[in-house]
C-alpha cells in the first residue's frame, strides 16, 4: 500500500482537500494516526506558554536609546563567565540584606546623621582574597549604613531625598572596591559579578532621585 | 495629580520621548516580542540580541505609529520582521538555500530533554533544532498566521518553497517529537 506523503499530509492538516486522500485514510490505520498526530502538534505548537524577556534586557535597549555607555551584558556576564557569576551576584545582592546580622551594631549614632561616610576608600588589594574580603566587608558597612539611615529617616522624618544621596555615595565607594579588587583579577567573574551589581543598585537609585526630580515627591525607599 | 496610565497617553508620553513611557510599553509588551524571536530564533542569545534590536527600532519608529492597529500588534509585526531580516541576513552568509531546504542539522540528541520532560519542552525543543529555515516558515504559519504568500514575500522564497518547507517542517517535528516520546519511555518515567 502506497501510504500519503508529507506534502499532503500537510495539505490536510490546513483543512484542504486533495483527491484520492479521504478514502486511502478510511483505509490506512497508520496514515489516519499520522494526521491525527500533525494535527496534534500544531495545536501543541500553539499551545507554547508566552516566554519571560531576560531581566537584562531593557538596559541594553535604554542603554542604545540613550547612548549611554552600554551595559551590554551579551559580551559581558552573564554570557562570558556564566551563570555562575550571576548566581554570585545574586548572592551578593542577597548578602547586603543579611550583612547587619553578622555586624550586631544597631546604635544609632548620637547625632542621629547618617554614617555611610565611614565607609572609606581603601588601599588597592594585594591579593584576590584581599580585594573579595574587602569587596564583601564594604557591601556588609554599606548594608549597616542604609539600615541606619532607614532608622533616621523612620524616626526623625529626614527627607528620604537626602538617604538616596548618600546610599548613592555608599554605592560609589562599593563600586570603586569592586573594581580595586578587579584591579587584581580583571576577569575574575565572582569579582565582575559584584561590580555589577552595585552598578545595578547605582542605576536604581539614579531612576528614583530621577523620578523624584519629576514629581517632586518622597520617596518610598524599599 | 493623577496620571493617565492608558495605553494611548503613554504612547503620547513615549512619542515625546519620555524615558518612563518608553519603559512602561516595555514592560507591557515585553514578552509577547521576545515570545517571537526566540521561537523564530531557536537560541536565547539570539533571541535576545533580535528583542533588542527590535524595541530599539519600534522606539525610533515610534512617532511613525498611527494607531491603526493596537501598539501591542505594531511592536509584534516590528519585532517579526526584524527576526525575518536577520534570519535572511544569517542565511545569505551561510548560502543558507540549503538550509531553507532542511538539509542543515538534525538536532543534536544530546539536546533532548530527559525522562522527566514536559510536552511543551518536549516541542519546545523540537522546534528549537529544527533547521532555521523550516522553524521559520512552520511558526510564521502555524502560530502567526501568515499565508504562504506572505511568507514568500518575507523570507524571499517561493510560494511552492514555503509549502514544502512547511510539510517537511511539520514531518521532523513530529519525528524529533516521536523520538522523544521514545526516549522518554526507554528511560522510563518516574
Amino acid at each position: 500500500m502506497v501510504h500519503l506523503n508529507a506534502e499532503v499530509f500537510s495539505e490536510l492538516v490546513d483543512g484542504g482537500v486533495v483527491a484520492g486522500a479521504e478514502e486511502h485514510l478510511a483505509s490506512c490505520a497508520a496514515c489516519r494516526d499520522q494526521l491525527a498526530s500533525l494535527r496534534d502538534l500544531k495545536a501543541r505548537l500553539r499551545a507554547l506558554p508566552e516566554l519571560e524577556a531576560p531581566a537584562h534586557l531593557w538596559s541594553a535597549i535604554e542603554a542604545r536609546l540613550t547612548g549611554r555607555p552600554a551595559r551590554d551584558r551579551r559580551f559581558g556576564w552573564p554570557a562570558l563567565i556564566g551563570m555562575q557569576a550571576a548566581a554570585m551576584a545574586a548572592v551578593f545582592v542577597i548578602g547586603l540584606g543579611i550583612g547587619s546580622m553578622f555586624t550586631g551594631d544597631e546604635a544609632l549614632e548620637p547625632s542621629g546623621v547618617p554614617v555611610i561616610g565611614q565607609v572609606a576608600e581603601q588601599p588597592p588589594a594585594s591579593s584576590l582574597e584581599d580585594a573579595l574580603a574587602e569587596v564583601r566587608r564594604q557591601g556588609a558597612e554599606y548594608d549597616l549604613a542604609l539600615r541606619r539611615l532607614e532608622r533616621v529617616a523612620s524616626r526623625a522624618g529626614t527627607p528620604m531625598a537626602s538617604l538616596a544621596v548618600e546610599r548613592l555615595a555608599a554605592l560609589d565607594v562599593l563600586v570603586e572596591a569592586s573594581r580595586s579588587a578587579l584591579a587584581t583579577r580583571p576577569a575574575d567573574a565572582v569579582l565582575n559579578s559584584y561590580l555589577f551589581a552595585a552598578l545595578e543598585q547605582r542605576e536604581e537609585v539614579l531612576r528614583e532621585l530621577a523620578r523624584q526630580a519629576q514629581q517632586e515627591a518622597e520617596v518610598a525607599w524599599r | 495629580m493623577t496620571r493617565d496610565f492608558t495605553e494611548a497617553a503613554v504612547i503620547k508620553r513615549a512619542r515625546a520621548g519620555e524615558s518612563e513611557a518608553l519603559k512602561l510599553l516595555y514592560e507591557r509588551h515585553s514578552s509577547r516580542v521576545y515570545t517571537v524571536v526566540r521561537r523564530l530564533a531557536g537560541d536565547d542569545d539570539l533571541a535576545a540580541d533580535l528583542a533588542q534590536d527590535a524595541w530599539v527600532n519600534a522606539f525610533r519608529k515610534i512617532r511613525d505609529f498611527r494607531g491603526d492597529a493596537s501598539f501591542g500588534t505594531w511592536v509584534h509585526r516590528i519585532a517579526v520582521n526584524t527576526a525575518l531580516t536577520r534570519l535572511r541576513q544569517a542565511a545569505r552568509r551561510r548560502d543558507l538555500q540549503e538550509g531553507y531546504d532542511g538539509g542543515s542539522t538534525l538536532g543534536n540528541a544530546d539536546a533532548w530533554p530527559a525522562s522527566r520532560a514536559t510536552d511543551r519542552v518536549t516541542v519546545q525543543r523540537a522546534l528549537d533544532v529544527l533547521p532555521e529555515g523550516y522553524r521559520a516558515v512552520l511558526w510564521l504559519h502555524d502560530v502567526e498566521g501568515y499565508t504562504h504568500e506572505e511568507i514568500s514575500d518575507r523570507l524571499g522564497i517561493a510560494v511552492g518553497t514555503s509549502k514544502s518547507q512547511l510539510s517537511k517542517a511539520r514531518a521532523r517535528m513530529r519525528a524529533l517529537v516521536e523520538a522523544a516520546r521514545v526516549e522518554v519511555l526507554d528511560h522510563g518515567t518516574p
